[in-house]
């Protein structure tokens, strides 16, 4: 479970799967879970092995693992706030497992004094730029993954419309291919379109890191700007959580995850399952949202949208071993899942929307995952985790009628229907694009722990991805001489790990090699000697190598005040259509292109826990600047290349981010939570020595949460939750800053957004049972996310979990 | 105050003292003008483009503001569009035309959420244009980044064009064996909307398939892109401008380095703008679909208008009334200036017959946003064209968006400003050639002005 424990050469990977071995087992894994009276997990309780150094605390699953017992007898206390202090006695001489079920205390609950330390605190320490997403209280709500990334500090989510669209996430104002996402450490562009922060459901993940500017080595990638990654759930405890979420729009979500471990042979089943279907058909009015009568005439009207819906399932099973001898985990799965979202306009709400238009995509990938502590030796700890597979994804647009925004056929200037000069929906022709793609990605990392105070991590990531494209509504011929693309990349990080004076620092240091491989092929026809025509492939191939290194430091001044900083020479390499250019958009190869490269610095101090009496707080800072250099883009449109076909991608130019990130976090009484976070920065980019702010950037963001719980309210025993939450982001224009007396501005202006929500959860006795209920948007303020596109209005959901923790 | 304007705003000489009065009280940046405007005085509303992401990409914004004919020409009168100008609702530089009495300014947005919608203002001096009309959108028949143009038909009608491919291929009935397919030729499909200015509604529309000869169409030429369309003199024809591409037929891949063909224009009967023909020049090789300006235009009976991307250095063409090249005129900008490569980039002749033409070589100088602009005076009868030397140049005075003159009797107004500096308005009387500095323009860094209107 310790993520950043793990790290591997990929040579070793081989040879440990096809060699037996043999541990000599010289100490113990004690491992079990922590209860309450009905079975709920006790997420952070202590356990302590009295008489030695031994102790640790429980994740979210209430689960605790301690290694390194030697045989003995040993007494183990469990201690938990607000439950009873609880020991056994236990005879350990091999790998023993235990479980608590503490009593409630109702005496010691007005005594809070919070020890031990999370995972995400624990993470949050370490010294980068990093926010945990716990995502415990979100999975049982009617919150999207996406919705709970955007109100993070920093991170700000652009989204093409409703549920299932096109997403684009900026953290600290690098957005794009900039920001790298994973799901357990494996790009994100494995999987695809289909199994993503759209689709993968916030009850299936465990949590979401997300590291700004500096990726420690574990993530490594080329990830200029940060990278988010998704770690799906991974107890062992035998488990089945399932919900049902229903709402506006004919939004419908379901899922389920669940686990069984044989506690015999360690054989352990896994599986989870989601399932989403939106209409998407909430209501839309602006200056385009229109209905064109004769001659052209113009009425404006409040419309729903109608091609818009969206639906996805998809799931995971996972066949192994589990907390056996020659392993911690030991998977084999497979991962499969489907998209189809229609489109209801382009990158703007024009007056012309789409009927019809859709995008379709699956993925199929089969999953090997390894992990064990104290391989061969102590201290020596391995994760491997590969995915082998195909995805594809399709974009059809085949209608040509035209429609007008009440979903009916539109009308031309003569009062008939009409179609398209260009035969669809979308201007370029119609299409059914076809992209196939074999994708595999290997991670594997190998730490040693030299001692207490100095650890070495290794990592690899390889991953690979074949492309190949085709176009139904196109001819053999043009399919044929389509060609086709493949990106290798290998990247290997090595990291060190100090900590010194008690804990108080800990630092580590890493330096991290890029490879990147592409290979286009382009078939061509040759006539042969014989004089018959014959098909060969030209192939061409760049290779980038690179380097960049990096650390984060973390100091505690005082037990409440830790200095967090970090910085990173930060690398992303070209990509496919940047190093091969585009067939369709008459852009050319440029193999000599460079990537783009940036200096990312981080300065932060974590304040807290202030405690007083039932008072707690915590606020934590980042001063953040990114410099980037050689930004790829294309050169402008002049007269010298306006007929060309001559156009590449280039290294133009550089850019900046600087800004501030402040977090505040306050407790009362476990009843009363409250979170309030606010980001700002200045996005420029420099091109031939002029500077100018980025548009179509929200530069300021805020996100607060209120929670307040009651105990006991209806039911004994049963959880009342009521959340309140409030996001702004202030206004941007979409054209850059303009001068200080110019008229016409606001036609560019995406106004100030205030979207707040309320929510609210119960628990019954049992604790198996949550429904939740959300009002979103409760007073139907319009949202907009980009160029002005709007998003859902006031929105209601109703969501059912059912979970068990004890089979 | 908006419809006492509009009640007298043909009435041109009051309009101006008003408007001017507006301009002077909302604006301290402009010099005050006390000298009572005579009544040929008109307004000259110049367009100025801001960078958007690279120095004269003029993506971040298109601006204007409008001063008197006599302030246009007056050199101590100093003007800052960017920083007081009205911004023209387009995502992308707005492609703008204005009224012949320059009174009203008319605009397609240019891609973005309202990408295709016509608009007209009224021009009331400084930052001031007033919407009129109703809206009305081309979207719809020629696509949210549409190619239009005013007509020269007092002012009534715009048109502008959309142009969509396919490629043909026979598959020999053998759809899995490709060495035997044939690529036939590829369909280019043409539509051409026409817009009533003064009522804001759509006249006509309709599509084509516009055929090239056999063997070319067996070579695997094409009409790419369509733009700048015409009227003849009769007003019976209209003119559209092209590009051709060409495909390479083994493999239907886009080809380069072919064979440039002769200049094409496509006719159709206008308004109902049906029967297309396509003519081809023997005299000009290349485009003749320009970029942003006007490229074609009538004068004495004829239709004159510019080739771009000529292997021979660009050519003026004619157009004669029988709607058929005069081949017999044959006149190449590179023997004319002297230069190699010349290319012209937006033009305008005065109803004498002589022009003012911008234009680059091969000889320009590579500057910051691409070749080095320079004018030139030319004589559409006399053949002859002249670099215009009372106009300063610089490495970074571009050209390549140049979008209008402002044409009033012999004179034609135009801007010049290189790329981030501060130029001025310079008024060229193309029958004497005297050039006149007028007012100065202050510019922001990266940004250019795109001309008069």
């Amino acid at each position: 479970m310790k993520i950043n424990n793990n790290f591997l050469v990929p040579l070793f990977c081989m040879v440990l799967l096809t060699t037996s071995y043999e541990l000599t087992a010289q100490v113990n894994k004690l491992s079990g879970f922590v209860f309450g009276p009905s079975n709920e997990p006790l997420v952070g309780a202590s356990v302590i092995v009295d008489g030695t150094q031994l102790g640790t605390v429980t994740d979210v699953h209430g689960a605790f693992q301690i290694t390194d017992i030697k045989n003995g007898e040993y007494t183990i206390s469990t201690s938990y706030i607000g439950y009873k202090t609880e020991s056994k006695k236990i005879a350990v001489h091999a790998d023993t497992q235990v479980k608590f079920n503490l009593m409630e205390n109702a005496a010691e609950l007005s005594m809070v004094v919070i020890q031990g330390t999370t995972e995400k605190t624990k993470i949050e320490k370490e010294g980068f730029a990093v926010d945990i997403i716990d995502t415990k209280e979100a999975g049982q709500r009617n919150i999207q993954t996406n919705e709970l990334l955007n109100s993070s500090v920093g991170v700000k989510i652009r989204q093409n419309g409703g549920l299932g669209s096109n997403v684009e996430y900026s953290l600290n104002g690098l957005s794009g291919s900039a920001v790298r996402i994973f799901i357990d450490g494996i790009p994100i562009s494995t999987f695809g379109s289909s199994f993503n922060l759209n689709s993968i459901p916030p009850s299936m993940i465990d949590r979401i890191e997300i590291y700004k500017g500096v990726v420690p080595g574990h993530l490594s990638d080329d990830a200029l700007g940060g990278a988010i990654n998704i770690v799906l759930k991974s107890s062992t405890n035998n488990h089945l959580n399932a919900s049902v979420s229903y709402g506006s729009f004919n939004t419908l979500q379901a899922s389920f995850n669940g686990l069984y471990r044989y506690d015999n042979s360690g054989f352990t089943v896994k599986a989870s399952g989601f399932h989403n279907y939106s209409d998407n058909d909430y209501k839309v009015s602006g200056r385009s949202v229109l209905v064109t009568g004769l001659g052209g005439v113009q009425t404006p009207i409040t419309a729903r949208r109608f091609n818009d819906a969206y639906s996805s399932t998809g799931g995971v099973i996972q066949l192994g071993y589990t907390d056996v001898k020659w392993a911690d985990q030991f998977y084999i799965g497979y991962t499969g899942s489907s998209n189809y979202k229609e489109i209801q306009h382009g990158a703007f709400m024009t007056i012309s929307p789409y009927e019809g238009r859709f995008t379709q995509s699956e993925a199929s990938l089969v999953n090997l995952s390894y992990q064990k502590q104290d391989l061969f030796t102590k201290d020596l700890d391995l994760t491997i985790n590969g995915y082998y597979g195909k995805r594809n994804t399709q974009v059809i647009d085949t209608v040509t009628w035209a429609y007008n925004w009440a979903g009916e056929r539109a009308i031309d200037f003569r009062g008939n229907e009409y179609k398209y000069s260009w035969g669809s929906q979308q201007e370029g022709g119609p299409t059914e694009a076809r992209i196939d793609r074999n994708v595999a990605s290997i991670r594997t990392g190998l730490s040693y722990s030299i001692n207490d105070h100095h650890k070495i991590l290794f990592n690899h990531v390889h991953n690979r991805i074949d492309r190949e494209d085709s176009d139904k509504l196109r001819s053999v011929l043009e399919n044929t001489f389509l060609g086709t693309r493949d990106l290798y990349k290998n990247i290997v990080a090595l990291t060190y790990e100090v900590n010194a004076f008690d804990e108080r620092l800990k630092t580590s240091l890493f330096g991290k090699y890029y490879q990147q491989k592409t290979i286009s092929v382009d078939p061509a026809i040759e006539i042969g000697s014989d004089g018959v025509k014959k098909i060969v492939d030209e192939v061409v191939s760049s290779n980038k190598i690179n380097n960049g290194y990096g650390f984060a430091l973390s100091y505690a001044i005082i037990p409440e005040i830790t200095l967090l900083t970090s910085a990173e020479k930060a690398v992303r390499l070209p990509n496919e259509t940047e190093i091969f250019g585009s067939d369709g958009d008459n852009v050319v190869a440029n193999s000599s292109i460079n990537p783009e490269l940036s200096k990312n610095f981080n300065l932060g101090f974590r304040f807290g826990s202030f405690k007083l009496n039932n008072h707690q707080l915590v606020v934590t800072t980042n001063l953040f600047t990114r410099n980037i250099k050689d930004r790829i883009g294309l050169p402008i449109e002049t007269s010298l290349n306006v007929d060309d076909e001559l156009i590449l991608y280039v290294n133009q130019g550089s850019g900046t981010s600087k800004g501030i990130d402040l977090q505040f976090n306050y407790t009362y009484n476990k009843k009363l939570f409250f979170n309030f976070n606010v980001s700002k920065f200045d996005l420029k980019i420099e091109n031939r020595g002029v500077e100018i702010d980025v548009p179509n950037t929200p530069f300021h963001t805020m996100n607060a949460n209120l929670q307040y719980s009651f105990k006991d309210l209806i039911q004994k025993k049963s959880k009342l939750d009521l959340f309140y939450s409030l996001s702004f982001t202030d206004e941007f224009s979409y054209i850059v800053p303009q001068g200080s007396n110019t008229v016409g501005d606001d036609f560019f202006k995406v106004p100030n957004q205030l979207a707040q929500d309320l929510g609210v959860s119960y628990t019954l006795p049992k604790k198996d049972i949550v429904v939740s209920f959300d009002v979103k948007n409760i007073f139907d303020k319009p949202v907009y996310d980009n160029l002005s596109v709007q998003k859902p209005g006031r929105a209601f959901y109703l969501k059912l979990n059912y979970s068990i923790y004890k089979f | 105050m908006k419809s006492i304007f509009l009640i007298i705003r043909n009435i041109t000489f009051i309009a101006l003292a008003l408007g001017s009065i507006v301009s002077c009280s909302k604006d301290d940046d402009i010099t005050p003008d006390p000298i009572p405007m005579e009544t040929e005085s008109r307004w000259i509303t110049v367009a100025a483009a801001r960078m958007g992401e690279n120095p004269g990409d003029g993506n971040g914004g298109t601006l204007l503001y409008s001063i008197s004919s006599e302030d246009a020409k007056d050199p101590t009168v100093s003007i800052a569009p960017f920083d007081n100008g009205f911004i023209a609702p387009s995502n992308r530089t707005a492609r703008l035309q204005s009224s012949e009495d320059g009174n009203t300014i008319f605009n397609i947005s240019y891609a973005g959420d309202t990408g295709g919608n016509y608009t007209k203002y009224t021009v009331e001096g400084g930052q001031n244009f007033t919407p009129t009309g109703s809206e009305v959108s081309i979207a719809p028949y020629v696509g949210s980044a549409p190619r239009w143009i005013k007509l020269f038909d007092g002012d009534k009608t715009g048109a502008a064009v959309y142009v969509s491919t396919e490629h043909e291929i026979d598959d020999n009935d053998t759809p899995d064996d490709v060495t035997d397919d044939i690529y036939v030729r590829t369909d280019a499909k043409i539509g051409i909307v026409t817009l009533d200015l003064v009522n804001s509604s759509i006249k006509e529309f309709q599509e084509h398939s516009v055929p090239l000869t056999a063997e070319e169409e067996a070579n695997g030429y094409y009409f790419s892109r369509i733009d700048m369309p015409v009227l003849n003199a009769a007003g019976d024809k209209i003119y559209i401008g092209a590009r051709l591409s060409k495909v390479n037929p083994e493999t239907a891949e886009s080809d380069s380095g072919y064979e440039i063909l002769g200049s094409k224009t496509i006719v159709l009967d206008y308004p109902s703008l049906l029967n297309p023909t396509v003519i081809t020049s023997s005299v000009g090789h290349g485009n003749t679909n320009g970029y942003r300006s006007i490229n074609a235009f009538l004068y004495n009976g004829s239709v004159y208008q510019a080739n771009q991307s000529d292997p021979e250095g660009s050519h003026i063409l004619k157009i004669g009334s029988d709607n058929q090249y005069d081949d017999s005129y044959d006149f190449n900008l590179d023997e004319a200036l002297g230069v190699e490569g010349a290319y012209i980039l937006a033009w305008r002749p005065a109803e004498n017959g002589k022009a003012v033409l911008a234009y680059r070589h091969d000889g320009s100088a590579e500057g910051v946003a691409g070749a080095q602009g320079f004018f030139a005076l030319v004589d559409l009868e006399a053949k002859t064209a002249e670099k215009i030397n009372d106009i300063p140049y610089d490495p970074d005075f571009y050209l390549f968006q140049y979008q209008g003159f402002v044409v009033d009797g012999n004179e034609i107004y135009l801007t010049q400003a290189p790329v981030g500096e501060n130029g001025n308005i310079y008024v060229v009387d193309t029958e004497t050639g005297v050039v006149t500095k007028g007012a100065e323009l202050v510019n922001v860094e990266g940004s250019h002005f795109i001309g008069t209107f």
